[in-house]
């Protein structure tokens, strides 16, 4: 295996989706390269960083405003 | 659709307040984070929140309870999402080539060795989270093609499965899974061209 093909199989190796013979191909290529423990290293990182920057929760003000919106519009409904 | 939410739907159908509400403390943080994933702005996601209850409001918007609730409100969310991104903001995106790595004709990666082999991961997650790192993550977030974000906030942060992406936006596993690994190496990359230097 060379760098190309363990990078494009990265996603699989970390989800637990590769079939045995490939991991092992791509662990001893990991075993004897930097630049890809690299990559693996900041590629699952990323990972979680994305999911971490991605918890955005939705200010109470909006919530509020939005309840009271929808309830109205429920009610105008009701009444039409 | 658990029963719970399916009686819920039944009674904001025919005007009950108090159902409306219940079914907006369960779902509506959820697509308010999907919605602010993808168009990357809090008065768009605000619209995009308030427009799928609005649909759920007109008669469940067409809700035929094959799948659970969430799963449709996960689907509209994103297709009200992708809408309101569309025409808006292309300036910010860029090819998405340009974001990721590149290799030598022997399949080995190009660049520096010292590029090449940097290793942020063991930043401590309050200092990647915060100051430049942070705007450099947001960034790159911003310049995703909207359909990479898309999967991306379906996959890592509401952590559905593939085939659940797949059935949000309205693709193949396949094409997710592949538009899912080249939206997080063209982070990793985005992160490494800031952060890789000082490793």
């Amino acid at each position: 295996m060379i760098c190309r093909e363990l990078i494009a199989v990265l996603d699989e190796y970390l989800d637990g989706t590769l079939v045995p013979d490939v991991v092992i191909d791509l662990e001893r290529h990991l075993a004897v390269c930097d630049p890809c423990r690299a990559y693996l290293a900041t590629y699952r990182k990323t990972r979680e960083l994305g999911a971490r920057v991605g918890d955005v929760p939705m200010p109470e003000e909006m919530t509020t405003r939005l309840r009271a919106l929808l309830v109205a519009r429920l009610g105008n409904q009701r009444e039409s | 659709m658990s029963t719970d939410d399916r009686e819920l739907l039944g009674r904001v159908i025919t005007g009950d307040a108090g159902a409306l509400e219940t079914l907006m403390a369960r779902h509506s943080a959820r697509v308010y984070r999907l919605a602010y994933g993808i168009t990357r702005s809090a008065p768009d996601a605000e619209e995009v929140v308030q427009d799928v209850f609005l649909q759920i409001i007109d008669k469940g918007g067409g809700f035929e309870g094959r799948s659970a609730l969430s799963s449709w409100i996960y689907r509209i969310t994103t297709n009200l999402s992708l809408n309101k991104r569309r025409g808006k903001r292309r300036e910010l995106e860029t090819s998405l080539d340009e974001m990721l790595p590149t290799f030598l004709p022997d399949g080995h990666r190009a660049g520096d060795r010292a590029f090449v082999v940097a290793d942020w991961s063991r930043t401590p997650d309050a200092a990647l989270l915060s100051g430049e790192a942070r705007r450099v993550l947001e960034a790159a977030l911003d310049r995703l093609p909207d359909h990479y974000r898309a999967v991306l906030v379906l996959k890592d942060v509401e952590e559905l499965s593939n085939e659940e992406v797949a059935q949000a936006v309205g693709d193949t596993v396949a094409a997710v899974k592949t538009r899912l690994h080249r939206a997080r190496m063209a982070l990793r990359e985005q992160l490494t061209r800031h952060l890789g230097a000082g490793t």
